[in-house]
């Protein structure tokens, strides 16, 4: 088959599976039915990505294949179709690897759900692979643009997926709200892009000025999707879903769509220097930032939500430095260990029923294998040599070297520390220590979760070594250096591990727990945007509700008074004399005469 | 005599009648106005037949004549009523409408 | 235009008569004064070659309709007979209007385009009664029907309510009879 027709058949499984769920409910409504038929689409996708990647291998050149999809004028204004080059490939192949996993893992652990409810996850999961998949392998930014809504849909859905729960409902909308808030930047940066170049393409050249708007704009789109500083806020809401859904959304591949645009977009990015200079401050503050959140959560899934911006902030840096393979490299390899820690999560909360940290604690003896999982991607995630993570961490720090005075720089070392100090913690607190009161009966699932977890494993540990491969395939220069930058960010995150031992091993807490905490609850960036949220709403609702009571009210008053007076002076007019009827007859004549003479 | 002069004639016979019915407070007096301008209108009528030939103009002066006499009849009848009502026939007793 | 002393003579008595049909401050002379009006009308008609429009205004006006005016005025009559006594509020604004209107209709007359006149052939009443009877049949058999109503309608409108049983309460409080004429 050709590229194009496995990027189709990758692209539409999915689609046939979520529309046959849709619609023909009885599949649906039974559970196990839904479920094979999800994964059969995404091994249907996972074997057309891993075709492609052979025909690859062998040679095949990048694919491009478009059809008119809005016609004007004879030429088309909007076309959809597929392009396969190295970064869709690898990023096709990440997606269906990882929601394989997840779809898998989410069969033993969406069990106890009701036969409905179980259902409705597997064709809300068909339905994001799918979205997901359309932005992959979209052409333009318009179709990218639909993929990117779509995702943003199901996330919602997934978010709210126990949508009894109030607090899940109200994430559900705080994400929707905030992503949305954000997707105005894409829609209108599209439009500038569409007005001034005319067209949605990603390689059309406008001019400096315009490609700073466009790119711009489609920042607050990025900084929305990947939950980058101000924008974060909903994603670590976002664990009200279930946690495989977290793994597979809001870690893995969804919130990374974000940088993915940037690497896609990445001619228009190269125009805008200014655009790139901001995300690269927004990407390091908000590795910081959200790395010193991490560490004061008591929720699991907190932990590696907050871990997660912190990640997205080191790719949006590492974009705004220009290096975008290191941010697409990053992106990468963070998505097999960050989804390989939260299905190790999703193992322990589904061993202990609870997310709280300290609900748990000596894990290690009873989920031997889910421990390995979790130590894995944490070293990965902390950057131990060796390790994926190590790599792709080190490029981007690499990549960052004498950027606007070394100051993200500093910043995502620091960051790099944070991240081994609070992984150490979360490590550390679950699986070694005292068994907390939830954890004696805990054990290990059944092969359905423990296998992806080792498949996750793997590419954990070892995706780094394909840097080299990864670069050559989307032709951007890759080479290891031992510098003083992937030594600083060893020893950064050696420190990191070795200071959560010594705090953490004895029970102790983190310095300045209190003052995150503080700032953890009192949660400033959320109280802004609630209350900016509210001035907005509530100061357009007062100016509207004063437009409707005083000028459209007061206009409706006036009519009814002019009526009212009118007719009390035309009463006047009435005399009920029929003289004076007869005289404005007279009247009414000779204007009709003179209107007939003077015309 | 020329057309012109008769439409004269009938205009000055028509304001005069406008005159009357603008002026007079008496129903009945007004009733004779309006008799007087429904003649100028007659006249105009039959001008145009003798100047302009045909019969057709005098079939409507026919029929105006008639319609004249229907309006006199219930014109007068509203005037008895007037005046049963109110004993007099001025109009301004009429005026209901005013109150 | 050439001097028509039949014409002027005609036209100066009409509207000298109409003029006091107007003024005259007793209705009955006022009724009197219409008459002459229609009987100089009737002459205009024969004038102008409409011998049996002439006829028919002398039996029909004159005849018939002023006497059921001079009628009408002797049933209503005030015995003092005077209308004018009261009614200069009207009289400035009439003026002006009934002015203009003439003026108005002068003037467009005097610039129409000149008609020329071409008197036809006299209308025989043959040839009236052809068109009424023929042509305009149906408007005649309307026009008929509309003074059966007109006749109807004043009949219903005269009739004494009172005379009807029951009915009296219609108009309990009103002065409905001719006693209180002074």
């Amino acid at each position: 088959m050709s590229p194009v027709t496995l990027a189709l058949v990758a692209t539409l499984a999915p689609a046939v599976a979520a529309v046959l769920l849709l619609v023909v409910s009885p599949l649906r409504h039974r559970g196990a039915p839904a479920a094979w038929l999800t994964l059969a689409a995404t091994v249907t996708s996972l074997g057309a990505a891993i075709a492609l990647l052979v025909a690859r291998l062998g040679g095949a050149p990048d694919a491009r294949a478009t059809t008119s999809w809005i016609e004007q004028a004879g030429r088309p204004l909007a076309e959809v179709g597929v392009l396969i080059d190295g970064v869709s490939l690898v990023m096709l192949l990440i997606v269906c690897l990882v929601a394989l996993c997840v779809q898998l893992f989410s069969v033993a652990y969406m069990h106890d759900e009701p036969p409905k409810a179980f259902g409705r996850y597997f064709a809300l999961h068909a339905l994001f692979l799918f979205s997901m998949n359309v932005v992959v392998v979209s052409p333009n930014l318009l179709q990218l643009f639909f993929g990117w809504e779509l995702v943003g849909l199901s996330s919602y859905l997934l978010i709210g997926f126990y949508f009894a729960r109030p607090s899940a409902a109200q994430a559900a909308v705080k994400a929707f709200w905030m992503t949305k808030l954000a997707d105005m930047g894409f829609l209108f940066g599209l439009l500038v892009l569409f007005v001034s170049t005319g067209s949605f393409e990603w390689t059309s050249a406008p001019s400096a000025a315009v490609a700073t708007w466009v790119t711009g704009l489609l920042f607050v789109a990025v900084v929305g999707k990947s939950a980058q500083f101000p924008l974060h806020v909903w994603l670590p809401d976002a664990m009200e879903g279930p946690t495989p859904v977290s793994a597979l959304l809001h870690a893995a591949t969804m919130v990374a769509a974000g940088v993915f645009l940037v690497v896609r977009a990445d001619p228009l990015f190269a125009l805008a220097p200014g655009t790139r200079e901001v995300m690269l401050w927004v990407g390091s503050v908000t590795a910081v930032f959200a790395a010193g959140l991490a560490l004061v959560q008591r929720d699991l899934k907190k932990v590696l939500a907050f871990s997660t911006c912190s990640q997205l902030g080191y790719m949006v840096a590492a974009l705004g430095a220009g290096q975008a393979f290191a941010g697409f490299f990053h992106l990468g390899t963070h998505a097999f260990f960050k989804a390989l820690l939260f299905l190790a999560a999703g193992s322990v909360i589904h061993a202990v029923h609870s997310n709280a940290i300290d609900d748990m604690g000596g894990l290690r003896k009873k989920l031997p294998l889910t421990t390995g999982a979790f130590v894995i991607g944490a070293l990965s995630l902390a950057g131990v040599p060796g390790f994926a993570g190590f790599f792709s961490k080190d490029l981007v720090l690499s990549s960052l070297e004498g950027k606007a005075s070394w100051v993200p720089w500093a910043m995502l070392l620091f960051a790099a520390f944070l991240t081994a100090f609070y992984m150490g913690r979360v490590v550390i607190k679950v699986f070694w220590g005292e068994p907390g009161a939830r954890a004696e009966h805990a054990h290990e699932g059944n092969l359905a979760m423990t296998g992806p977890l080792v498949v996750l494993a793997v590419p954990s540990l070892a995706s780094g070594v394909l840097g080299g491969w990864l670069a050559t395939q989307t032709s951007a220069e890759y080479h290891l250096h031992l510098g003083l930058t992937p030594v600083l960010a060893t020893v950064m995150s050696l420190a990191g591990l070795g200071a959560a031992v010594v705090v953490f091993g004895r029970g102790g807490k983190a310095p300045l727990t209190a003052v995150l905490e503080r700032l953890d609850t009192f949660s400033l960036v959320d109280r802004a945007w609630a209350g900016g949220y509210r001035l907005g709403l509530l100061g357009v609702s007062a100016l509207a509700g004063w437009v409707d009571r005083y000028l459209i009210d007061g206009l409706m008053n006036f009519a009814g008074w002019a009526a009212l007076e009118g007719g009390t002076s035309a009463r006047r007019l009435q005399t009920g004399l029929v003289r004076d009827y007869a005289l404005m007859v007279v009247v009414g004549v000779l204007a009709l005469v003179l209107i007939g003479v003077l015309r | 005599m020329t057309l012109t002069s008769c439409i004269l004639l009938a205009s000055a016979v028509m304001a005069i009648g406008v005159y009357g019915v603008v002026t007079r407070r008496q129903a009945v007096a007004m009733l004779l106005s309006v008799e007087l301008m429904a003649n100028s209108a007659n006249i105009v009528f039959a001008s145009f037949a003798h100047f302009r030939g045909g019969p057709s103009a005098q079939v409507f002066v026919l029929f105006a004549l008639a319609l004249t006499v229907a309006e006199v009849a219930i014109g007068l009848a509203l005037v008895m009523l007037l005046y049963r009502r109110h004993g007099d026939t001025s109009l301004a007793l009429a005026s209901e409408a005013r109150r | 235009m050439t001097f028509d002393p039949g014409f002027t003579a005609v036209a100066l008595v009409m509207i000298v008569s109409a003029l006091f049909v107007v003024r005259a401050r007793h209705l009955i002379h006022a009724a009197l004064w219409l008459g002459v009006t229609l009987l100089a009308t009737a002459v205009l008609y024969a004038q102008l070659n409409a011998p049996f429009l002439a006829g028919v205004q002398v039996l029909t006006y004159v005849g018939g309709l002023l006497t059921l005016m001079i009628f009408g005025v002797m049933v209503t009559r005030r015995h003092e007979g005077l209308d004018a006594a009261a009614e200069s509020d009207g009289k400035d604004r009439g003026f002006i209007f009934a002015t203009a209107l003439f003026v108005i209709l002068a003037v467009v007359t005097w610039t129409s385009a000149p008609v020329i006149a071409s008197p036809a052939k006299v209308a025989t009443t043959a040839e009236l009664a052809r068109a009424l009877l023929d042509e305009y049949l149906i408007a005649f058999e309307a026009l008929s029907l509309l003074l059966l109503a007109a006749i109807v309608g004043a009949v219903v409108l005269v009739r004494r309510r009172d005379a009807v049983p029951g009915a009296a309460a219609d108009t309990p409080a009103l002065p409905a009879t001719p006693e209180v004429n002074p």
